[in-house]
Order: structure tokens, then sequence, then C-alpha cells
């Protein structure tokens, strides 16, 4: 596809930025030099996918699907939850959560959901105009409920849905469960040929799988990289590098621009630079961002000498996808998909969050409870709990939404983080 | 059968039957039976919650919560095991909170069933979680005799059979029973052993047959239970009858299959596939429509009343598509957001009421094209 007008539009926008360059804040570190690189990524991924239609095959995935098989067949992917998570950014969440519930969504649904169906009612959109998909891509690997909203989307535009179905590790994962989900890609292929006008190629596929692990261990290697005192990176930069991993994950531009940051954060180490200026305490969050607070949060933090070092939702793309290998890409496929952590069980969680605080030398955590996500929230004052018990980690449970920002209470937010980073000693 | 729920599970356990409590909804309930074990279904315990909160941010719904707080009270202490079926995200982790962290001491079974509605691939699967789960029961609560399973299948067609006529003949107007009484005592499946309830069916069956026609406006009640049962005494009293419902532990759950019973497991299995449309099994918006509409010409309802559980995300994404499908048609629809145990609010009684208002003038014929 054509690259029209992409580069006037950067132009346009850096001129834009640099009228919106806003001072420095003297508590953190100097930004990351990459930050550049990624906008001009993410902005060339959403402008050209206006130009997508009609010239290959649109689909619109769920953030946890396995879309390295869509890759095969020249889709063009796009992400309604980092498309969700670019609204909350910008703040729209609200107006977008409200078109969706005039038609009657309720409004105790997942905002990520509810941002989607505002935005296929009124077209609204910071990202300029999403391509209408011919296929809706769906894996219930994050939450069932990304079944019951692209269903809506499925049944509005009359387009077909594929569902990749992944039983919830209740225990460990069974060959029967592997078997299940091997045979639904077979299945799948005829149907994708069939969709994308494109045969399928094993070598090609092999490929796809080869980059996106390899995409994957790097991003894996970015967040390790916040193993360091002072942390080069915060988890604030991490929600946001997040986005290649996310959307392009499969695709030789994510993997480079990895790369590229990893070089960055090792240079930064070398020379001693912290994102934060005087690391006083380390801290891990667990869910998603709270989008609509990430640069006030970064700020507050930061003033207290606080960094954020660790997430288990960034490291979720960092945990099992790396296994896929191209000598069986369909069985490490399953296995990679079906493991990561919201479809595993909270055993699995509380050991993961565990060897994370060990690994980071983290002193306290952040845990966002969510009304939009069940999956991610349920067990939360458990963990809460067991971590205090056995590791003595102090924590922190903030009620908020990702993007809709009507439920959030900022008085509450502040007076409940003061209280924690006092206890905290900072 | 004038005991109390507690009262007959506590019986049977005299008998020397072990009791397994089961979360909603959908479950190889024969297997259990054949197990001679008593699967006590946790929909909508009769409490106050005062523990759960600790465990369950306020906006789980009260299915989960209540569930929850069942256990912590203390009051699932007579029973032998729990069951979790994957009915959507609460649940499932819900079954984790449990088995990983509170720590009900007792053994815990989970049961996946597939979220694609259609196609081998998902019937095999089906099939297999079948049997791992009848081999890991057997492994806790003894044999698992084919003979015993046969025979419980069988009991399981009598049930639906049972129900499917009560079901039918409420359709025609040909039942004499209150919604109350309808559902108190369909509702009995949630804990009786087949054989006390095909008795309950029957006698409930004998005793409102009716050959004379029922009067008064009908509507179809859609969600999840219902609760609460003041919705049914207040439609009781005005004169609505249910004509069918669409509710996941009533005509959701019945097991229509026109084959006969050979393998046993593949019976059930193929009655699973064949079972009304609900999102918690993966089923399209349109399924769901065409079959509210069967039911709607079945009855000749006027009107349909969408009982949402607060915070239940499968039944809240599919009401706007189904609303609007219905306006398209002119059948009326009311969305009731509901708290289990909480009763009805003014407001919603005054709504219910404004509703079956519309509902009585809207007598002209309903178009129901497809
Ligand atoms: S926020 Fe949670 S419920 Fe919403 S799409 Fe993501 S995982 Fe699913
Ligand atoms: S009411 Fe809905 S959300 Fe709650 S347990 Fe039932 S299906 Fe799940």
């Amino acid at each position: 596809m054509k690259d029209l007008g992409a580069p006037l539009l950067f132009r346009i926008m850096e001129k834009r930025k640099k009228k919106r360059l806003r001072e420095p804040n003297p508590f953190m570190g100097p930004p990351l030099k990459c930050a550049g690189r990624l906008r001009q990524i993410m902005t060339r991924h959403y402008y050209l996918s206006r130009f997508a239609k009609g010239a290959r095959p649109v689909a619109w995935v769920t953030s946890g699907a396995p879309v390295e098989i869509l890759r095969v067949f020249g889709f063009y992917t796009i992400y309604p939850e980092n498309h969700g998570a670019l609204c909350g950014a910008q703040k729209m969440g609200p107006e977008l959560c409200a078109e969706a519930e005039k038609k009657g969504y309720h409004s105790d649904l997942c905002s990520y959901a509810r941002i989607d169906l505002g935005h296929a009612f009124s077209g609204k959109t910071p990202a300029g105009r999403l391509p209408r998909p011919d296929l809706l891509f769906a894996s219930n690997n994050i939450c069932q409920t990304v079944l019951y909203w692209y269903k809506q989307l499925s049944h509005q535009w009359d387009i077909p849905l594929i569902t990749f179905d992944t039983p919830y590790n209740f225990q460990e994962i069974r060959s029967g469960d592997i078997h299940f989900m091997v045979r639904q890609f077979e299945e799948m292929v005829p149907e994708l040929e069939k969709i994308s006008g494109r045969k399928y190629s094993h070598k090609r596929f092999q490929k796809i799988i080869r980059i996106a692990a390899e995409t994957s261990r790097t991003w894996g290697q970015v967040l390790a990289a916040m193993k360091h005192r002072p942390a080069p990176m915060t988890i604030f930069d991490a929600f946001v590098h997040l986005a290649p991993v996310v959307s392009l994950r499969g695709l030789p531009v994510a993997l480079e621009y990895y790369r590229v940051l990893l070089n960055e954060l090792n240079e930064r180490i070398e020379e001693g630079i912290g994102a934060v200026r005087e690391e006083k305490k380390r801290l891990m969050w667990d869910n998603i961002a709270v989008w609509f607070k990430l640069r006030d949060w970064s700020h507050l933090f930061a003033e207290r000498g606080v960094n954020f070092v660790a997430a288990t939702y960034t490291n979720a793309w960092a945990e099992t996808i790396h296994h896929l290998t191209e000598e069986s890409p369909f069985e490490s496929m399953a296995k990679a998909y079906s493991l990561i952590i919201l479809n595993n069980n909270l055993s699995h969680r509380l050991k993961l969050m565990e060897k994370m605080i060990r690994d980071y030398q983290v002193d306290g955590l952040v845990i966002l409870s969510l009304r939009s996500c069940k999956p991610y929230s349920v067990g939360q004052y458990d963990l809460k709990r067991l971590l205090m018990e056995r590791l003595g980690i102090k924590s922190l449970i903030i009620e908020s939404d990702m993007t809709d920002f009507r439920t959030y209470s900022e008085e509450q937010a502040r007076t409940r983080i003061e209280a924690f980073l006092e206890g905290l000693g900072v | 059968m004038h005991i109390t729920r507690k009262e007959y599970l506590l019986e049977q356990k005299e008998k020397g039957r072990r009791l397994m409590g089961v979360f909603p909804a959908l479950y190889p309930r024969e297997i259990l039976w054949a197990l001679d074990i008593v699967p006590a279904e946790i929909w909508d315990p009769p409490l106050e919650i005062r523990q759960a909160g600790a465990h369950l941010q306020p906006y789980i719904c009260s299915v989960v919560r209540l569930g929850l707080e069942l256990i912590l009270q203390g009051k699932c202490d007579f029973l032998d095991g729990f069951l979790f079926p994957h009915t959507c995200d609460s649940i499932q982790n819900l079954a984790s909170v449990i088995y990983d962290f509170i720590g009900a001491r007792k053994p815990c079974y989970f049961f996946y069933h597939p979220k694609i509605p259609h196609g081998h691939t998902a019937r095999d699967y089906y099939l297999k979680n079948l049997k791992a789960l009848a081999a890991e029961l057997k492994r806790q609560f003894g044999p698992l005799k084919m003979d015993s399973l046969r025979e419980k299948v069988d009991m399981g067609r009598r049930i639906s059979e049972l129900l499917g006529e009560l079901y039918d003949l409420r359709a025609a107007r040909r039942l004499d029973a209150s919604n109350e009484a309808f559902y108190r005592t369909i509702r009995k499946g949630e804990y009786l052993f087949p054989d006390d309830y095909i008795a309950e069916l029957e006698g409930f069956l004998t005793q409102t047959r009716s050959e004379e026609s029922r009067n008064g406006a009908t509507i179809i009640l859609s969600g999840i239970l219902p609760n609460p049962p003041q919705i049914l005494t207040l439609l009781d009293d005005l004169d609505v009858q249910v004509g069918h419902d669409d509710l996941l532990n009533g005509s959701r759950r019945l097991l229509i299959s026109n084959e006969k019973p050979g393998d046993p497991f593949e019976y059930m299995a193929e009655c699973y596939f064949h079972m009304p449309p609900c999102p918690t099994r993966g089923s399209s918006i349109s399924d769901r429509m065409r079959h509210l509409l069967s039911l709607i010409n079945a009855t000749g309802a006027k009107g349909v009343i969408f009982n949402v559980v607060k915070f239940c995300e499968p039944e809240w994404f599919d009401v706007p598509n189904l609303q609007e499908e219905l306006k398209k048609r002119g059948v009326p629809s009311l969305v009731l957001d509901t708290e289990l145990n909480q009763g009805l609010s003014g407001q919603m009684k005054t709504r219910l009421e404004a509703f079956i208002e519309i509902v009585r003038v809207h007598r002209e014929s309903i178009t129901t094209k497809h």
C-alpha cells in the first residue's frame, strides 16, 4: 500500500507538537528519544488504515488474539482496545461511551467495548477514521466480554466473526484443550483463505511466527531493563511503548522498534540515567493503565522519588508469546495464547506477582480495581492480602476506570495515593 | 413435598448420597446423579452480603457475591464438593478465588463448555470434557456404572419431557398455575434428585393441567433467573401470565433432542448443542432473536421483559440489539436492572405496571417476520 500523504501528516503533527511542548518535569529524567519514533509508527499505522480498505483485507482483532495467523493472509489489523486506550489518553472516553449508552448499552459494561461501539455508531475517533472490517477476530483468552462485544459488531455490520476459544486453565493446561485449539486453527485456514482471497503459505507463517516470538522476547528485555537501579524507564512509558507488540506483532517494524528502544535503555543504564531523577522507592502496577491519568500520575509519583518498574499488564505480552516456535506453530500458538495471565488461574497470577516483586525489587504495589474488567479485577482483594502475608508488601487499591473518567474521583484517589506514599516513607 | 431445600439435602446425605454445590449454569447433571451425587445449585441464596465484600468488588453481580457469601457463612459445610461451570468471567475468577485462595476445604471441579456454539470441533471437545469430568469425579466418588448413567440419562430425558409439557401447556394457556407457583416448582430441579423431581413435576402437571383456556395478557420473561420473586407475584396480581421464558435457569437449559439415547455421553453432547440459544454458550444475536420470536409466536405474548441481573455482562451486551429488533416488529419490551433478593423498588413496580398497561392496549397482532 502506498504511503500516501503520511510524511506530510507527520510534519504537521511535529509542528503542532512543538507548539504544545511542555516544560520538562524536574523530577524526571530526560524523556526517551524513541518516543518520537513510536509516535510516527503508530500514527502511520492508523493513517494507512484509512487506505487499507479495498487494498487489503481488514480485521479487527482483540488484544490477546493470535494475530500471526491473520498476517499470513495479509490482513490489515486494527485493535479496538488499542484505539480505546488512545481515546482514553485523549480524554474522549466519556464522549464515546455515551454514544454507546445512547443505544442502550449499560454504563457498567467494559469501557473499551463501549468506546468501540460508540465509535461504530458515531464515527467519532481521534484517529481520523477507522476502516470498517472484513473480519472480526476475537479470542476469549483475555475475557468473555470480547465475545459479547464482537458479536454486536458482527450483527450490526453483518461481518463474519471468527472466535478463537481458549479454555480457561483452572489448573494445568490439558492436552485435550491444546488439541481443541489446534483444530480451531486448522479450521480457520480455509475460512481465512476465503475472506482474504489469499492462499495459506506455511513458509510465510513460519517467518511471521519467528518475528512475533522475537518481538515478544525483545519486549521482555525492554521490560527487564527496569530491573536496574535506577530504572531507565517507567511503567508509564511502557504502557505507551506497548502499542507495537500489541498491534503490530509479527511485523518487522515492531521488532525493529524494540531493538532501538532496548539499545537506548541500555545506554541509559550505562550512563546511570533513571526515568525518575532520584529513585527512592520502586512500585509495581496491577491491571490496565488509567489512560487519562498517565501523565499526571507519572509526575505525581516522580515528585516523591517513586518509580513504577513493573506491571502485570505490560508483562502479559512478554510472558508466553516468545514460546512460539516455527517447528510447531499451531501447537505453540495454542499454548502461548491460552497460558496468558488472564486465562490462567489466580494461583499462577500470585506466583507471577511474587516473582516480579522479587526480580524487580519492588517496595509496594498499586492495584487498580477496574469495574470495566472482571477477569482482571476479581481476585485482587485476595492477591493483596496474600502478597502482604507472604512478602510483607504494602499495597494500595485504587478504584477507577481505564478510560471513562465519569466514575473516577480525583480527590479520593489523591488522598489514598498520598497516604500510601506516606506509609512507604516518601 | 413440604420440606425445605436444606432439610431435603440433609435427608439425602443420610441416605448415603453425596452433595455437590454447583454454581450456575450448564453442567452434565446426569453424570453427578449416576455417581449418586445430588447437585445443589447455588443461584440466589437468601442472604445478606456480610463477608463476601472482603473478597469481591461491589461491581460483581449478586449471583457470584451471594454464592461466595453462602460458603463464607459456613452454610455449605455439609456439602462434599463444588462444581464450577465456565459460565462467565465472574464465575471463572470466583472458582479460582475459592479453589486457590479461600480454600473451601472441599474438592473443587471445573467444567469448561465451548464458546463456539456449532461444529464438529466444539462437539468433540465437549464430549471429551464430559468424559474428563466423569473420570475426575469417579476418582473421588467411586465407580461410574454405565447402566446407572444410562438410567440417569433416561431420567434427564423424562424431566425434559415433563418440563417441555409444562412449558407447552402454559404457552397454550392451559396451565392453571400462578407464575409464582410455576417457578417455585420448576426451580426445585435445582436440588431435587431426579426421581423426586419427576414425581414433583408429574404431580404439578396433574394439578394444574386445565381444559379451559386462560385469559389475560401474556409476556415473555428473559434473563438469568426469576428473581426478585416479587416480579412474579406482581405479574400474578396484574393477571399477566409469563407465557414462556428465556431464562438461563429456566428454558435455556431445556435439553431438547429428537435423538434416542444411545451412548449416554454422545447423547448428552447432542443435547448440549441443541439447547436454546444463550450468550453464555456463544450464541449469536440472530439465533437469540429467532428464538425469542418463536416464543412470542408460540404464546401470543404481547411483550418481553428483560430482567437483567446488575453487572451481568453476557446479558447486558445482547439486550440493546434484541430490544431494537423487537421494536422493529412492534413488540414492546421493558428492561429491568435488578439486584437479587432486593425486592421491587417503588420505581421498578411503577415501571412494570406501566409496561403491563402498554402490553394490554397493544392488542393488535404482532408481525413476527423472520
Ligand atoms: S478491559 Fe477487560 S473486559 Fe474489557 S476487553 Fe479488556 S480484558 Fe476484556
Ligand atoms: S448473573 Fe451473569 S455475570 Fe453473574 S454469574 Fe450469572 S452469568 Fe455470570
